[in-house]
């Protein structure tokens, strides 16, 4: 040989290789090695299955995860991916080389979906709202964007302001190196827990408002502020309100998650700039984000200044009915003072209903306001009782009612889309609108707002009455929030109870059955919002906190505004189900985009021809392959090295079956002299407790077969070539058991049945595990799959999770202690001994279900005897 | 099994004291520091089985720290921490020769298991060295 050549053969291989020595302790030695190596790839190979199977629990969109899950699942899988592969060029020195660069293709495919950024438009930091149209909402996010095109386009007029961009945003985080920090904080908790929320929010919005500006930007707020002041001569003051990327897109509202800051003057400018940042931080945003599947990164915090409009009266107009698509009268709510109450869903308001056709006030509902919130003379808002006639007379006349749904119908016709806009009215009379988005109309069919029908199902009613926010029936018991520390407590499930609507409260909807309040009107933010996530909300139930009781079970009709004690099944039976959130969400589609680089499994058959590296398109693949081989790698060892001590010994039984044990580590409890273990010298745990399994009831024969099923397994027999058992590599033909004291893997192949068995099973329980592969058969295609669905459902009922591909059946479980394990080792060790050649009988319905019994029989009285 | 050296570096220092006298507990003998450099200064003097990093640190951060450690002294296995899951981190570390990867939050008990993993590693390293 030429000795370059020579040099590249024996490159990889380590000296001890080349000696042939025959060393036991050297071997020993060696072999322990190999022994851990090849356990920590049994543990990364399990860890990554986990996640794996973690991945593909969310991918049907019916729970909400966020970014840093699938950033979180991503990472913990490419480092165990890379283990295993690691780990498998340990046990057979660089011969699997080619699995590095699949994995980089892999990896690379996955990081370049993860690490996608949406740059920020535009090269402005401050935009004022005179130069904003409806194109530019990536830069001045949707609200001021729409603010521009009213004022702009429309010339309906609007407070004169200016938006602190997007890019600004950007500036603003880059400096303070923000997003990263975030990114750690949100990764180092778990969201899904409402208090570990709480304190996530709030230390994430104190690390926002603590941030410094960058200089440029103040001076450019500053400076902006300046010219509004020169606009609209001195003295002014200002409100800041968010205007995020995405925020107001019809489907996703936000309504009331962000702050506003009213009434602010010049030198407390860019605190409330931060404040308002920091709300995209807050509890009631964070978890609607995590609800509907938007990236965190994806939302820039665009902030309005304007100027403060120290309104005489103010509201809300929807300029359709929210809650009945037919009706297309504009209602019109309207309160003393500032806006404010109308849009926290708090506190009595007046209702004007006016007719499209013809212009009319056709409704008038002038509530008892209480208070009102007006501005101070140099800054903030104050709360103000107000008493007597002043507090039950009209807020608006109706010549002003006329006049703002008139814009809103202009506005309306101009989106070609219902709106739901915010307006204030000035102390000399002129009509300011403050924002306007669009308004998503639900419709509740034809609705009887007066009258209430008898009940027909059957139900007690507790209450009747209050106002339909969001319909629909759900179920639940009740659970009364009065302050924020009760929301800590808040079941899964439970029926919010609470006096008043507040936006915060949002936080609780994805936990909610329904919600219940003594006040607010359906044109509150935590309305829409519970609208949007299709949570039955009936809202002004006087007393409500009182009536309910923690703990009692409630129906609650929004629909027909009725409270039923206990379960009403009748009406939650025609309820419509809730929608799966996640899907179509951003966060969603990544999910499914990099799933798709994970999850397939490609390499199903190792004896095919395509079962090599080169095959591997996903990280499953990688990790099947490497499983395969490495206990291939494992089993040859011995083999190579004439490691006679150590090579496979046949186990002796009375058992008329032949297996080899292959001693990995401490799997005997004293050195086996010669061919043959005894069954006593066998201290492995998990292959004890299988063995019990397959030797607690003695096999009675293969099931009595009709004249086709048995020609069905002729024919296969004689034309599958892979069923020779000639044809198989020599270790495949036997049936052996690799152990040592806490694990143990079972290749075994009765006939034409093949099936693997891994076991991990020690007092370190979040390591257990127990895999079950189950393939083969020597009945037709169909058959084969029948069966191994058939074992797979007996399987699911004691909590392994199956996966079925083609006629291959897979099944798992894991980090359960070891008591539980064992158990699960025995009904395995049964089903391989007495599931084989039923595919046989998998074509008749009545042998099925009298083989299930028997099977389930059996099982039982398996796991009742090691109890005992 | 033997007690095992431990080098806890983290620039966080309630969390690193707190995960520090919890590991005392256990039996594990552990050194812990505030940055990268001391962590590399401390290595030149004495020797530790394994060695927990903290990715994520002023100055020099975990993976620089881990790259010249394992110059120092390639025995060492190196668990490194995270709160921030990036694949691209993660990956390198693996390819610096870090022996494992875990992520925030975790529990002391996945990290003694850990712990106790590499060490076990370390001593076959050992063995086939001498051998």
């Amino acid at each position: 040989m030429f000795p370059f050549l020579k040099k590249i053969f024996f490159r990889g291989d380590p000296p001890r290789r080349q000696r042939f020595v025959f060393n036991v302790e050297e071997l020993r030695s060696t072999f322990k090695a190999r022994y851990h190596s090849f356990k920590l790839l049994l543990n990364a190979n399990n860890k990554a299955l986990e996640i794996m199977a973690d991945i593909e629990q969310f991918l049907p969109g019916e729970h909400p995860f966020g970014m840093s899950f699938i950033r979180a699942s991503c990472t913990a899988l490419s480092v165990n991916v890379f283990r295993i592969i690691q780990n498998l060029n340990e046990l057979a020195p660089d011969k699997y080389r080619e699995l590095y660069s699949r994995f980089r293709d892999i990896e690379g495919s996955i990081n370049q979906i993860l690490s996608r950024r949406r740059l920020p438009k535009g090269d402005r930091l401050v935009i004022s709202l005179r130069e904003i149209n409806g194109e530019m909402a990536d830069e001045t996010g949707n609200k001021m964007a729409g603010l521009g095109e009213v004022k702009n386009r429309l010339q309906i007029s609007t407070p004169e302001g200016f938006v602190i961009t997007a890019l600004a945003y950007q500036r603003f985080f880059t400096h303070n190196d923000l997003q990263t920090e975030i990114d750690r904080l949100l990764q180092s908790s778990s969201a899904e827990q409402i208090d570990h929320l709480y304190a996530l929010s709030a230390g994430i919005q104190q690390l926002i408002i603590r941030s410094d500006i960058p200089s440029d930007l103040e001076q450019a707020i500053m400076e902006a502020y300046r010219d509004l002041e020169r606009q609209v001569g001195g003295g002014i003051t200002v409100s800041l309100r968010s205007s995020a990327l995405a925020e107001d897109s019809a489907g996703t509202s936000f309504a009331g998650q962000y702050r506003s800051e009213l009434n602010v003057s010049a030198e407390n400018i860019m605190q409330a700039y931060r404040e308002v940042v920091a709300s995209k931080y807050s509890l009631p945003a964070m978890a609607y984000r995590l609800n509907k599947g938007i990236r965190d990164e994806d939302i820039d915090m665009c902030v309005g200044c304007m100027v403060m409009v120290d309104a005489l009266a103010g509201g809300v107009i929807y300029s359709r009915n929210p809650l009945d698509m037919r009706d297309g009268s504009i209602f019109i709510n309207s309160v003393w003072g500032l806006p404010k109450s109308v849009v926290d869903g708090s506190g009595a308001s007046d209702l004007f209903v006016v007719s499209r056709d013809n212009m009319d006030v056709i409704k008038k509902e002038i509530g008892n306001k209480e208070y009102k919130f007006v501005c101070y003379p140099e800054e903030g808002v104050c709360r103000l009782d107000m008493a007597g006639e002043k507090a039950s007379s009209p807020s608006l006349t109706d010549d002003q009612a006329q006049e703002l749904a008139r814009i809103a119908m202009k506005i309306e016709e101009y989106y070609g889309f219902p709106q739901d806009i915010e307006w204030g009215i000035s102390h000399d009379d002129s009509i300011y609108i403050l924002q306007s988005r669009p308004l998503k109309q639900f419709d509740t069919g034809e609705k009887d707002f007066e009258g209430a029908k008898e009940p027909l199902n059957g139900g007690s009613v507790i209450i009747a009455g209050g106002i339909t926010a969001s319909a629909g029936v759900a179920c639940g018991p009740v659970f009364i929030v009065k302050r924020d520390m009760d929301t800590l407590q808040f079941p899964e499930g439970a029926v919010l109870v609470t006096p008043s609507p507040l936006p915060r409260w949002a936080a609780l909807l994805s936990r909610a059955q329904a919600v219940v309040t003594e006040e607010g009107s359906f044109a509150g933010h935590l309305a829409t919002v519970a609208r949007e996530f299709n949570v039955p909300a009936l809202f002004g139930i006087p007393g409500a906190t009182d009536k309910l009781r923690n703990g009692d079970l409630i129906t609650v009709d929004a629909e027909e505004r009725k409270i039923y004690k206990g379960r009403v099944e009748a009406l939650l039976v025609q309820s419509a189900h809730r929608k799966r959130f996640m899907e179509g969400s951003p966060v969603y589609g990544i999910l499914k985009e990099v799933s798709r680089y994970i999850v397939p499994l490609n390499l199903l058959d190792p004896d095919a021809h395509d079962f090599k590296p080169q095959k591997c398109l996903t990280l499953h693949d990688i990790t099947r392959f490497s499983h395969e081989k490495a206990v291939w790698e494992m089993f040859s060892f011995g083999k190579e090295h004439h490691f006679s001590e150590r090579a496979s010994k046949q186990l002796l039984t009375d058992v008329p079956m032949q297996f080899w044990v292959i001693d990995l580590d401490d799997g005997f409890r004293e050195e086996a002299k010669g061919k043959h273990v005894k069954l006593e010298n066998i201290s492995s745990i998990p292959m004890l407790a299988l063995w019990e399994g397959m030797t607690a009831i003695p096999w009675r024969g293969p099931p009595p077969v009709n004249a086709k099923g048995f020609l069905s397994v002729l024919h296969e027999a004689t034309t599958n070539p892979a069923l020779d058992p000639s044809t198989r590599s020599s270790y495949a033909i036997r049936n052996y058991f690799m152990i040592s004291k806490n694990f143990c893997s079972l290749h075994s192949r009765f006939g034409f049945h093949f099936s693997i068995v891994e076991a991990l099973v020690s007092e370190r329980a979040i390591e257990n595990y127990i895999s079950f592969q189950f393939k083969g058969g020597a009945a037709d295609y169909q058959r084969k799959v029948r069966r191994a669905f058939f074992v797979g459902r007996i399987l699911e009922e004691f909590g392994f999770r199956i996966e079925v591909k083609e006629d291959a059946l897979f099944s798992r479980v894991e980090g359960v202690e070891e008591g539980f394990m064992k158990e699960r080792l025995r009904i395995i060790g049964y089903l391989i001994i007495h599931t084989r050649q039923l595919d046989m009988i998998m074509l008749d319905d009545a042998s099925i279900s009298s083989q299930k019994e028997k099977i389930m029989n059996d099982l039982y009285s398996i796991i009742k005897d090691s109890r005992g | 099994m033997e007690t095992v050296r431990l080098l806890l570096v983290d620039d966080e220092e309630d969390f690193r004291t707190t995960l520090a006298s919890r590991l005392k507990k256990r039996g594990i003998d552990v050194t812990d520091v505030g940055s990268g450099n001391e962590a590399i200064e401390l290595t030149r003097e004495e020797s530790f089985d394994v060695a927990v990093l903290d990715i994520k640190m002023p100055g020099m951060d975990g993976i620089e720290t881990l790259r010249q450690l394992k110059k120092i002294a390639p025995l060492v296995e190196v668990i490194l921490l995270t709160g921030h899951g990036s694949v691209e981190a993660g990956i390198e570390g693996m390819r610096l020769g870090a022996y494992d990867y875990l992520m925030k939050p975790y529990n002391v008990k996945d990290l003694l298991l850990k712990v106790e993993d590499a060490y076990r590693r370390k001593l076959l390293e050992e063995g086939q060295q001498r051998a």
